[in-house]
């Protein structure tokens, strides 16, 4: 298969391009920084040469944000066959560039004091941004399985960054066996679809699925793809990782993890399955019904009484991202639209609080001690008033509460679900909507009630991590209260 | 200045906005500053208002309305500020409307607000909670003006709920004390009973008039309803339910006597200014609905009468000085409520200008006395004050002569004096109860005189009494005195002002006067009042001994505990409404419904508990459930 290299191909390619570059830039960098360190050039120690690979990261992120309205004008473009650049994915991108950014500057607060820390969490961290970028631009099989696993290597290192910590440790360990074990299921899932279909091309595949009944094999080849797909967004039963992973990992890898991992899997699976007519696809509509109901229940149910702020979390995602399952259920062959802005203003509300909620908790955090149990967010607001607010506004707008980005985004979600006429979601949904408030206000109650045990110490707040806090918590309240340009920029987006 | 009304209201609320907001960051004297200011430049705004008000109103050309037959006042400013509800068929304004009856009520309560919260600056200056002290006492007068000046009843309305606010705030000012929480509970719940009439006597309104403006309510009411019509009948009753409810009068009037629980100036405003009196406005305002519904209008002068007399005798057996000021106010609001009742409207509204004088005075001077003998309220314990606290004393006096309503001297007197003589010719057994109250109450005034100021001194009195706050009390006092010549009856030479100004807006009491029998009722009025002063003397200055007798165990010592208790009224309502509730309450604690949510927690607990322990750490049973997952979605795929 022969490809001519245009312009258009480069331009519609320059932010994936200038994300991959910043990562071997940075190691260059750290790696020349340390020998300046060693032969005295630079101050000793490693504290110069992370901050210099935070600000290049932070920069390679922003300029590949700023790029992407220059992809934007070569768009919708197919790159070879592996990849495409459309309007759909540049948004995701996005999303996932944003959210990087906050993680970049997240991370950066949580090593501050930390000399050992060493600059490769930027490298690690621009890496696995590359493939969760080349996920959402994906049309093939090659493309999909390449992105999934720049981003799951890179992530099994993250996970386990804290080398210090047996928790930690664990987490990678854990992350790593389970990933690569649900890798072998995707892997085997499509060895079947191409047997039987002899077609690695997503959209070829959909179109497939859209025009008739399937054999068994394919169905059976894309219920193992998907076991793959739901272990990435810890989707019931293949969820059990997610708690130890994101209490054993440092807070900003966690927030990683929460958002640009599964919102990169997400964009993808959504791309290739809304519109699908699920009436055709029967087994597929039943497997996946089931996954989003059990998974908002044994998300919030996981959550109810869980005393681990960082576990609470971990299975509030789970849930949360069985609500966005809803999105995909409710497309079918009309709509699509609805769907995607509906999944689009999900993940952005849920970007914006898993993002904010972690952010705070890994403010309080650091390398030595997780702040993670709930005596220490106990009277949280007389230590730190500022971080509590936030954290109750992140909180609340995970339960959905009137006035944040959330309640837009379960409301679009609702929308969606009703417009299809999916009783049943629609009914889990509000059922576990009212299970999820328990716990989300028992945490932000849990922020104003006087601590019970000696406070932990207060903590100085590094500026970056509060900057990104700040951002967070305007845009919760900006776009709850005035949700018109997210709606606008996403059918914007649809029509692309 | 007509432009300028919607700014009385606004003035003190906001200096209730500036105090909520950064009170607690400003200097006490910023403080009082900003709650005096609010206050006093309402009430100069208020009196610049009411001359121009009057000026105008005398040289315009209008059909009075005391012929009595054109029922709808026909002078009156309208300010329309905005619509604030207007959807199919439903308006309501923001609007004030100012006639005579409302300048009256809005001179009053500016002024003798004024006049508290001047004098509060000084007596809550060591009080912790003073910048919430005076934010609630300007939302307070802020509520009670809105009330007032409210041209419909939707907005009236909220004054009213927003003054019942205020009262619980203020009453349980010392929240700490749970006592103190719970007068202000009581107060507002057993206000609530009567509000919530009120609140359907609106509905009723609307419905039937489909309007809530209060001159389109009486003009159509007046208009569409025959006299003595059912509608007219309710609608009459059930705004008389809330009127009852603020203004403590039988049988809703339990909460006020509890209501001594705050501090001693709120007693002064909410006794004086507001709240209480908001009841006898209301029958005020809606008069003409009272004129189509004269049975109930006789029920108002009945309940007058009635708790005129029950409260006086409370008041004679309080040994608590604020107790006993407390039911002197259920007893003169009895008075209003008479008046009202036997169609002397606008000497009803005139004892309501002379009692909030030296109501506001007494209490004022109250609080001194008892901050100064280190919280003493019992008056047994007082005692011989004349000569430590001389200005108190004088003050003191003033009011509590007012309060007797002593012969041409006071002001209480010509109010008095003016219901009583419109009482005669219209019903002569409420007549009598006026006058038996008389009695009694010119007994307990003179008592509290006796006991406290003369006798032996118990208790030291401490410290001085502040500038700030004696200047109110002296200028109350004259005032308590001195109010009265606004409206001297022609009989004894005067010019009726007040009666010629609110007969703008109320029927004239329509009486053709009979000057002997109004000469005979003024006799007996003043001859009691001092028969009452004299035995007060007797029993209580020459001779305490007899005062000690009176309470000798036995039948009298029985009744006067009985009357000490406010006639049992509290123990009443607890056995027959409160203990039965609670119990029902109690019973219904673990109820059916509450089972089942209880079980929907339960069952979430346990599943918690059950699918927590799917989370033990382990790796391959993490694996093997993965791939059980997988396994069952295959099966899922296979064989369905």
């Amino acid at each position: 298969m022969s490809w001519n290299w245009t312009m258009a191909d480069a331009q519609a390619l320059l932010p994936l391009m200038v994300v991959s570059a910043a990562a071997v830039v940075v190691l260059l960098v750290l790696a020349c920084c340390r020998r300046a360190g060693v032969a005295g050039i630079l101050p000793a120690g490693e504290t110069p040469a992370t901050r210099i690979g935070a600000v290049l990261t932070v920069i390679a992120l922003a300029a590949a944000l700023a790029l992407l309205p220059v992809a934007g004008a070569a768009a919708p473009r197919s790159v070879t066959f592996l990849v495409i650049v459309d309007g759909y994915g540049l948004f995701f991108a996005g999303l996932l560039l944003s959210a990087c950014i906050a993680v970049a500057l997240l991370g950066h607060s949580y090593f501050r004091q930390e000399t050992s820390a060493g600059g490769e969490f930027y490298v690690l961290l621009l890496l696995a941004a590359a493939g969760a970028m080349t996920l959402v631009f994906s049309r093939h099989f090659a493309s999909f399985f390449l992105g999934l696993e720049i981003l799951s290597v890179s992530l099994y290192a993250l996970a386990a960054y804290n080398r210090a910590s047996l928790a930690g440790l664990e987490a990678g360990v854990k992350y790593l066996v389970l990933a690569a074990s649900s890798a072998s299921f995707l892997l085997l899932g499509m060895a079947f679809v191409y047997a039987k279909t002899g077609t690695m091309d997503l959209g070829r595949l959909a179109q497939l699925l859209n025009a008739a009944p399937q054999p068994a094999l394919v169905t059976v080849g894309l219920l193992l793809i998907m076991v793959g797909v739901g272990f990435k967004l810890a989707l019931v039963p293949f969820h059990l990782w997610t708690a130890d992973v994101y209490q054993g990992a440092p807070a900003a890898v966690t927030a990683f993890i929460a958002t640009v991992s599964k919102g990169a899997m997400f964009a993808l699976l959504m791309r290739y399955l809304v519109g699908v007519n699920f009436t055709l696809q029967y087994p597929l509509l039943a497997v996946l019904t089931a996954v989003a109901v059990g998974s908002m229940f044994v998300g919030n149910l996981l959550a109810l009484r869980q005393e681990n702020v960082k576990r609470l979390l971990a299975y509030s995602s789970i849930a949360q991202l069985g609500y966005l399952l809803v999105t995909l259920l409710a497309a079918g062959p009309g709509g699509r639209e609805l769907a995607i802005r509906a999944a689009g203003g999900f993940l952005a509300a849920y970007f914006i609080a898993t993002l904010g909620a972690f952010g705070v908790v890994s403010l309080l955090s650091s390398p030595q001690r997780e702040a993670e149990s709930f005596d220490d967010y106990r009277g949280l607001a007389w230590r730190h008033p500022v971080l509590a607010g936030v954290l109750a506004a992140m909180l609340l707008s995970l339960a959905g509460i009137p006035l944040t980005v959330g309640f837009i985004g379960k409301f679009y979600v609702l929308a969606a679900g009703v417009n299809a006429n999916l009783a049943a979601l629609v009914a889990a949904m509000v059922i576990n909507s009212g299970i999820g408030l328990y716990y989300y206000l028992r945490l932000a109650i849990a922020l104003f009630t006087p601590s019970r045990a000696e406070p932990p110490p207060r903590v100085a707040i590094h500026p970056a991590g509060a900057a990104v806090l700040a951002v967070l918590t305007v845009l919760l309240v900006a776009v709850g209260v005035y949700p018109q340009p997210l709606l606008r920029l996403l059918a914007a987006v649809v029509a692309l | 200045m007509r432009q300028l009304l919607w700014l009385i209201p606004a003035l003190p609320l906001a200096g209730f906005v500036i105090l909520a907001l950064a009170g607690r960051a400003m200097p006490r004297r910023a403080v009082a500053a900003v709650a005096v200011l609010a206050l006093g430049l309402a009430c100069a705004l208020a009196v610049g208002v009411g001359v121009e008000f009057v000026a105008q109103g005398s040289a315009t050309q209008w059909t009075s309305p005391a012929d009595g037959q054109s029922p709808v006042p026909a002078y009156a400013w309208r300010q329309s500020l905005w619509q604030w509800v207007g959807v199919d068929g439903f308006k309501s304004d923001v609007v004030l409307r100012l006639d005579s009856l409302s300048l009256v009520f809005v001179l009053v309560i500016t002024f003798v607000g004024a006049m508290i919260v001047l004098y509060s600056t000084g007596f809550m200056w060591g009080d912790d909670g003073y910048s919430r002290f005076f934010a609630y006492m300007n939302l307070f007068v802020a509520m009670m003006l809105t009330l007032v000046l409210a041209g419909d009843l939707l907005l009236l309305y909220l004054g009213w709920e927003g003054v019942g606010l205020c009262s619980f705030l203020l009453i349980g000012f010392w929240y700490k004390d749970p006592a103190n929480a719970r007068a202000a509970r009581k107060a507002f719940i057993v206000t609530r009973l009567g509000d919530t009439a009120f609140a359907i006597g609106l509905f009723l309104l609307f419905t039937r008039l489909g309007t809530l403006d209060v001159q389109e309510v009486l003009s159509r009411a007046a208009a569409q309803w025959p006299a003595g019509s059912t509608l007219a009948t309710a609608a009459a009753l059930l705004l008389l339910g809330g009127a009852i409810g603020k203004s403590a009068q039988l049988p809703l009037q339990t909460w006020l006597p509890d209501a001594m629980a705050g501090p001693t100036p709120v007693s002064a405003l909410i006794h004086a200014a507001t709240m209480v009196t908001a009841g006898v406005y209301l029958i005020a305002r809606m008069h003409v609905l009272y004129r189509l519904a004269p049975q109930v209008q006789l029920l108002v002068g009945i309940i007058g009468g009635a708790t005129l007399v029950y409260a006086g005798l409370s008041a004679l057996t309080q040994t608590d000085l604020k107790r006993a000021l407390a039911y002197s106010t259920i007893s003169q609001i009895g008075y209003m409520f008479l008046a009202l009742g036997v169609g002397a409207w606008s000497a009803g509204i005139f004892h309501f200008v002379t009692h909030a004088f030296f109501k506001s005075l007494l209490f004022l001077a109250a609080g001194v006395i008892i901050q100064r003998l280190h919280e003493e309220h019992d008056i047994f314990r007082m005692g011989g004050l004349l000569r430590r606290m001389p200005l108190v004393f004088w003050t003191f006096l003033a009011g509590a002569a007012s309060l007797a309503a002593l012969p041409l001297v006071t002001a209480g007197y010509y109010s008095k004096d003016l219901i009583l003589s419109e009482a005669w010719s219209s019903n002569k057994l409420l007549w009598s109860a006026g006058v038996l109250g008389a009695f009694i109450t010119a007994l307990y005034s003179f008592r509290l005189v006796g006991v406290i100021f003369f006798g032996q001194e118990k208790t030291a009195p401490r410290g001085r009494t502040p500038a700030v706050m004696a200047l109110p009390l002296v200028v109350l006092a004259v005032l308590a005195v001195a109010a009265g010549f606004i409206n001297v009856p022609p009989l004894l030479g005067g010019w009726p002002g007040l009666t010629r100004l609110l007969e703008w807006t109320l029927p004239s009491a329509g009486i053709h006067h009979d000057v002997a029998a109004e000469i005979g009722s003024s006799l007996a009025v003043a001859l009691t009042t001092l028969a009452g002063v004299a035995v007060a003397w007797l029993v209580y200055v020459r001779k305490p001994a007899w005062s000690e007798a009176i309470v000798r165990p036995g039948l009298r010592r029985l009744v006067w505990r009985w009357w000490n208790a406010g006639w049992g009224f509290d123990w009443l309502y607890d056995r027959l409404f409160v203990r039965p509730f609670v119990g029902l309450a109690r019973l219904n604690r673990d109820d059916f419904i509450d089972s089942f949510f209880d079980s929907v927690a339960w069952t979430s607990r346990q599943t918690h508990r059950a699918l927590s322990l799917t989370q033990n750490g382990q790796l391959r049973w993490y694996a093997m459930v993965m791939a059980l997952g997988a396994i069952l979605a295959l099966g899922v795929a296979i064989f369905i």
